[in-house]
């Protein structure tokens, strides 16, 4: 649904900003100490029980459930990480021109000099913390001979002042790696080369299939059809809930049962695995797909009293399954489709098309979701693209799928597909769907690897045995609407309208709505 | 569900506790400042003699007005005493002339509700409100008189007496403002009167009304759900654990195709039976839960609340479709309405710990098809039958063993007149557990909510004396009915324990199937069987 275009592009750019506003650099409130079990990650033995997942306690985890409410968070003024994303500093280093060449394609606020700068400094500290040890280390073995009373007091006081030092600089070292991991979390996922560059404007055509319908009649819009049909009711929904709700009634509910129906009957039909997930998640989850739940434009309704909030897409708990595990590459990929209610709070979207089922608050959808070998995302990336056109074809809708352009993308995104829709009653091509390669930006952020089979490490037989293991390495992540409902509605409505007032129900979609061929006007019209 | 039971009836009792606490009686008559708005009171129906569209009236009702400035929960927070954000039309007369049957039923229910403090505002109320009367009466006689002509001293005199009039008058209206306030506060927390037939006591009380089947009998171990979904790997409770919370699972394979087809089966029956379908919003401003006799706030309460606004997350669809006609006066000739709403719901289970948790039967969030249903008062029982023999045919239709219980009246919670339970065997936890709930909740909702009907023209023929378009029948509030037609994590305990076969296999209800692509059973996957 080109969902993400203003769900994660313009709030993750600002996460940065909003969270560690350039005045207070270095002004952190109390370092928790649960950050240093980050080292006991990998807790799986050499071959698990159960050897398709391993799950393991990760700092995350543990992290999250003494997790700050949301007062004392407000009381702070710079947010403390809760958890961490594993950036590989190191290649953002290394690759420094190609990562500001980029941040900038991507119009990025991201700044790469401060998390170089940060990196060195906390690298620097690092070493001297590493030298301090050495050094606290030789005073200690000193101190196992016979020495001087006085010789033996200057060692007392040097290791004292040494452990004092040591004491300071890791705490220095802890709030570095904390400020390094909030500025580093900003830089926006790498660009795929075909990637156009720019603005909106400059998105690529991809794909164009049929064109819009001409009507021998006046055309109504979607609003007007379910006023006469009697499908919705969003004045009943103002008054119960506020603007942008909805009720949908009669044949309505049956469309949108038949569009979830069908939709999860094809998927399965391409080997992706049906959820139904929770639709309250941890807020931590929805930050390490990339989004942004708090903050005054934020998309995401927050649960009173708890570290909760409710998923604008389900792509955000199908992202957190997995989360935290290390995978045997044999179960790659695994291919989800989750069918679930989403929220969002349109928060600034006030002057944007936002009549009728367009842009509301609560919808139902149904979402793909990919994690694959790294070499693999392009391909998957390009079958879940295809799978949406067949889906659209087979509906008979008039569409065109554009190549986003980068600036475009929002900050997970490698490459994004959208599929706009012509929707007669705006007059205009609408999004109505979405599919992005998000590369390694959320396994890194949520801690999905996988465990290379294991004869490619054979090559490196040193070590020999049970241990003999490749090294992990994070999955690729893609995401990619099946079909999000109202907007599908709107499609259905305004391009299968009839002159004398009712709407042709798709082929694909009868055998789930009981046959039904028709919605015809109520005898009260 | 017998959701209600948890999710209705304690809380629904100490509502008017953490609302108006007992030791806060020093605060009567302290309330913080009191909104004009209430005024609007006045204009409710503000729908014209022969509305353009004749179905349904939407009036802008004072309770609509009261909503679009409420205070935030902050502010709600710092009061002592919480102001109604809207007011039920409570019948004050018909409680002080029924006084003894109200006082009986307060007992039957063992309800915390005060009905002596409840008679106490309303007399002084009433009080309050003759003396404002005569105040009126005598301002306008000394504004009559000084119309003629007058002494300077004596015009003075009468100055000075309107004067003060007006004073004592505005805070005398002051007064009623605060009375009226507190006399809802109070009265809001009177349960429902209750059906005649219904047994008196607590859970234990309740009566069987009907039993159908008897306890399967297994020639091999049972497996409980929680098993069975594990290894036909249909459910994933410790990633949900992980990403959102406890009691939180995803479904997963067959568990989904399940849950599409109770869903989609369900409305198809309940279509065929004159339901109109309807999918909901799970968002509601909080007075909406509170109109259907649920408590959004407070520390038990069952309703999740949305950070930073006036709204919370539904329980369950009968708040959404209980709003629908909410402050409207609707034609008799559209009544009955029925419902059949498809919705999420979202419970925090707030004090759950210690009940039966394990695997779905306990959950935060669940998808539900709930029956709903307005209609004029003296059908309500008839309709109230038809819901459970609906239920009953349901769950029949399924193969389940269970028992149908007409609850006893402590069980009830506030909105129910009556309620019927069904309750189905479920062989993994070894024991009946609550599958629906079918509830008549009168005219407690409607009074609340504010949905009225106007009779019929010719049964105000009766009273020509008006004459022409004004010669309407007084309107009168319909009675409000709720039944779970399917919740569907516990039907899928119901399906999965009871339909298991010796191989691990489970055996899919036939009128499931061809909502399943025509499946029949659930086999053991391969790589993990």
């Amino acid at each position: 649904m080109g969902l993400h275009s203003y769900f994660g592009g313009t709030t993750i750019q600002t996460l940065k900003m909003a969270a560690v506003p350039a005045y207070s650099r270095f002004i952190f409130r109390p370092i928790s100490r649960t950050l240093v079990a980050l080292d006991s990650l990998p807790r799986h033995s050499p071959r698990p029980p159960f050897p398709i997942l391993v799950r393991a306690l990760s700092t995350a985890a543990a992290v999250q459930t003494t997790a700050p409410s949301t007062e004392s968070m407000g009381t702070a003024t710079v947010a403390k990480p809760q958890w961490k994303a594993a950036i590989d500093f190191k290649w953002i280093r290394d690759n420094r021109e190609a990562v500001a060449e980029n941040i900038r394609k991507r119009n990025s606020k991201a700044s790469l000099e401060l998390v170089l700068e940060l990196y060195e400094k906390m690298l620097a500290v690092q070493k001297e913390v590493e030298k301090l040890r050495g050094e606290r280390n030789a005073v200690a073995n000193k101190m196992k001979g016979k020495l001087e009373p006085s010789e033996r007091q200057k060692f007392i006081e040097a290791g004292k002042n040494l452990k004092e030092a040591l004491t300071s600089l890791e705490e220095d070292l802890v709030k570095l790696s904390d400020e390094l991991q909030q500025e580093a979390q900003s830089i926006p996922n790498m660009t795929h080369p075909d990637v156009p560059i720019g603005g909106e404007d400059s998105s690529a055509v991809r794909k164009m299939v049929g064109s819009p319908r001409e009507f021998s009649f006046p055309m109504k819009d979607h609003l007007q059809l379910g006023k006469e049909l009697d499908l919705f009711d969003f004045d009943a929904a103002a008054e119960v809930s506020g603007s942008k709700f909805y009720y949908l009634k009669n044949e309505a509910v049956l469309l949108e049962m038949a569009l979830v129906n069908w939709t999860l009957s094809q998927v399965m039909q391409k080997g992706f695995t049906p959820l139904i997930t929770p639709e309250i998640v941890r807020s931590s989850i929805v930050e390490k797909c990339g989004f942004q739940p708090r903050g005054d434009n934020t998309q995401v309704y927050s649960i009173e009293g708890s570290d909760q909030c409710l998923i604008g897409t389900a792509e955000i708990p199908v992202g957190g399954i997995h989360m935290d595990s290390i995978l045997a590459e044999s179960v790659l990929p695994l291919k989800y489709a989750a069918f679930s209610h989403c929220f969002r709070t349109e928060a600034g979207a006030a002057g944007l098309a936002t009549r009728g089922l367009y842009r509301v608050h609560q919808f139902s959808k149904v979402e793909m979701f990919v994690l694959c070998r790294p070499e693999e995302s392009d391909a998957y990336h390009e079958e879940l693209i295809r799978i949406e056109e067949d889906f659209f074809s087979s509906l008979g809708l008039h569409y065109k799928t554009l190549d986003m352009a980068s600036e475009d993308l929002g900050a997970p995104a490698y490459r994004k597909f959208d599929v706009e829709a012509w929707m007669p009653g705006l007059g205009r091509y609408g999004e109505i769907s979405s599919a992005s390669n998000c590369t390694d930006y959320q396994s890194r952020r949520l801690g999905i690897r996988y465990r290379p089979a294991e004869f490619a490490a054979s090559t490196n037989p040193k070590k020999g045995g049970k241990s003999n293991l490749a090294p992990t390495k994070f999955v690729h992540t893609l995401n990619a609407t099946a079909c999000a409902i109202p907007r599908m509605i709107i499609c259905i409505l305004e391009n299968n309208q009839q002159e004398d007032g009712s709407v042709i129900i798709p082929e694909p979609l009868r055998p789930f709505m009981g046959g039904m061929e028709l919605i015809l006007p109520k005898h009260t019209g």
